[in-house]
């Protein structure tokens, strides 16, 4: 009973193995590993017994290693060197690569995430005029108070937090050195923040812990929740833990101290801060332009203030890099040709696929150069943490203008570089002509093309009857002659 | 193939048995004493190399036996002198599974 259960398991083993191996070699393989199974199967009663389930577990691995070298001989069929699949899935690396490090640094992460916060066009961060660009804890709690009460018409809510060094003290627990904003009691209601951190039902003054202080300083302790806590003196209720990613304010802070009206009334008036404000749209006629809005004190004396939206670090960005952008497409004619090259009309008429795919894969460059530059102008003016956001857009603005022009030169360089019909690089560069002292005997570079497509002409002095590089398409009756057609043949335009 | 090609002690091992007279995957497994999970695949990369060429058996043989067919593998020309140069990095190999004095195949 025992030996036969075994039997059909490794017949099923050699079963399932078998759909790893390409349809074209399964019936045959399958044939093998059966035939040979049974051998081992009657052994199994001689005197130098195999065990069959062993035995099949050889199959997957053989299965295994057929199928793996039939795909990859595939892929090398499709990322031939210098193959148009194998330039576009280099950039897509490069973008892809990035992309991951701008996601993992904490400071260029948020330019590709969207804002925690619910109508976030419609919040701004008040300082004072001098710290546009770089926000300090400008604002005194004294004006911060004063503006709650005359500044009805502006603001929909205003919100006041104090970034502090702080000692945290848990009972059983070592203290803890953290930057904590203490806050006004409002601050989440302002960031429409409160639900996702649940705090509803704690009174008093509140601690919330950021998820990376949490995980910090207190390992991911899920009890500590609902628990006191002793912050500069003051007991507050541990009331939760902020997601990671919520906190997009300046001032990198490990915990929030929600502190109730009564607290609050004792804080000093001197205390310096940040005020976070919901804006009533209507009362500022470009609320999205958020660097640029300015609020001039509503209570006499002559003091400007910034309403900086929080969106304008990824604003400012894009902003930035459309610039840059537009700069380099301008300035591509200044040190590059933009002729892609004079190919025979009758094949651009009667093969309007192939110019398709030809100005396809041209676009295809322009744009993962610009996705290229991005992330990576993104991440190294903002991945170190910058406040400074005026710093940070100068700074990519300045890493991102060369690379930008320089990769679109090398796409048009490229893409005259590349045989009009597989869009594979053209190769064995030929001296052709005599060097003419009148300049009427042509001389200048053959390139030819792997797979036989055709011949490309660059003349080495550019005239008025022979000034861009001109193709030369081959007849089919040359494929003979080129062995790497013979074998990827069926790949070719 | 040249007969300079390296091939490593298992391939070797592998050749030689199949030399030697071990013409199905089950023999050349109880010869050399290598795990299926070796045998197999390093048998498909002597033949994809030109080394070794597989037959099927006639299927009214494998019928009188009453057994399911069995796939034969032989030693090409070119695995031969692949085999001859195998010999001089691994000097025992001939002496550890010695040719039989006619082949099988």
């Amino acid at each position: 009973m025992k030996r036969r259960l075994l039997d059909r398991s490794s017949e099923l083993v050699v079963k399932l193995a078998g759909a790893m191996v390409p349809r074209a070699q399964r019936e045959e393989w399958t044939a093998e590993w059966v035939g040979e199974l049974w051998q081992v199967q009657q052994s199994e009663q001689g005197d130098t017994p195999v065990d069959a389930l062993e035995f099949s577990l050889g199959a997957m691995r053989d299965a295994f290693l057929i199928g793996w070298g039939q795909r990859r001989e595939a892929l090398q069929r499709i990322f031939v060197k210098g193959s148009a699949a194998n330039c576009i899935a280099l950039l897509v690396a490069m973008a892809a690569a990035g992309i991951a490090v701008c996601v993992a640094l904490p400071g260029s992460r948020p330019m590709l995430e969207p804002m925690p916060y619910r109508d976030a066009d419609n919040l701004v961060l008040i300082s004072r005029f001098a710290a546009i660009g770089k926000p300090t804890p400008s604002i005194r709690l004294a004006e911060y108070r004063e503006w709650t009460g005359d500044t009805a018409g502006l603001y929909q809510s205003l919100a006041f937090y104090a970034p502090e060094a702080a000692t945290l003290r848990i009972h059983h627990r070592p203290a803890a050195s953290l930057t904590v904003a203490v806050a006004s009691a409002n601050l989440l209601d302002v960031l429409n923040l409160k639900r996702a951190a649940g705090v509803e039902n704690a009174k008093g003054a509140r601690l919330l812990l950021t998820y990376a202080a949490w995980r910090r300083w207190y390992r991911s302790d899920r009890g500590l929740r609902g628990g006191m806590v002793d912050v500069r003196g003051q007991q507050a209720t541990l009331a939760g833990v902020l997601p990671d990613g919520d906190w997009r304010l300046p001032d990198n802070v490990d915990a929030i101290l929600l502190e109730d009206a009564q607290d609050s009334e004792q804080l000093p008036a001197t205390l310096r801060g940040f005020v976070v404000a919901r804006i009533l749209p209507a009362a500022f006629p470009a609320p999205r332009n958020g660097l640029r809005s300015m609020v001039e004190a509503p209570y006499g004396e002559e003091l400007h203030y910034a309403c900086q939206s929080l969106t304008a670090i990824q604003e400012g960005s894009a902003e930035a890099l459309g610039c840059c952008l537009l700069l380099a497409l301008f300035s591509l004619p200044v040190i590059a040709a933009l002729s892609v090259g004079d190919y025979p009309i009758a094949m651009e008429a009667h093969r309007a696929g192939l110019v398709a795919r030809r100005y396809g894969f041209l676009a295809a460059k322009f744009v993962l150069i610009a996705v290229i530059v991005a992330v990576w102008s993104s991440t190294l003016a903002f991945g170190m943490g910058s406040r400074d956001i005026g710093a940070a857009m100068s700074a990519q603005m300045a890493v991102a203008f060369v690379p930008l022009l320089f990769g679109f030169r090398w796409a048009m360089r490229d893409q005259r570089d590349r045989c009009p019909v597989c869009l594979r690089k053209l190769s064995h560069p030929a001296r052709v002509g005599q060097v003419s002292w009148s300049f009427l005997g042509w001389y200048g570079t053959e390139m030819i093309c792997a797979r036989g497509h055709g011949l490309l002409h660059i003349a080495e002095l550019p005239t008025s009857w022979f000034g861009a590089q001109r193709w030369l398409g081959l007849d089919p009756s040359w494929v003979g002659l080129f062995e790497d057609r013979a074998i990827t043949g069926s790949h070719s335009g | 193939m040249p007969p300079e090609t390296k091939l490593s002690h298992t391939a070797a091992m592998i050749l030689q048995a199949i030399h030697a007279g071990h013409i199905y995957g089950f023999d050349i497994m109880a010869t050399t004493g290598l795990p299926s999970g070796t045998v197999y695949p390093a048998m498909r990369r002597l033949e994809r190399d030109g080394w070794i060429a597989s037959k099927w058996e006639q299927q009214s043989i494998a019928d009188e036996e009453q057994r399911p067919p069995r796939k034969y593998y032989r030693v090409t020309p070119a695995g031969r002198a692949t085999l001859k140069a195998a010999y001089k990095r691994y000097p025992l190999l001939e002496r550890m599974l010695p040719a039989s004095d006619m082949e099988r195949v």
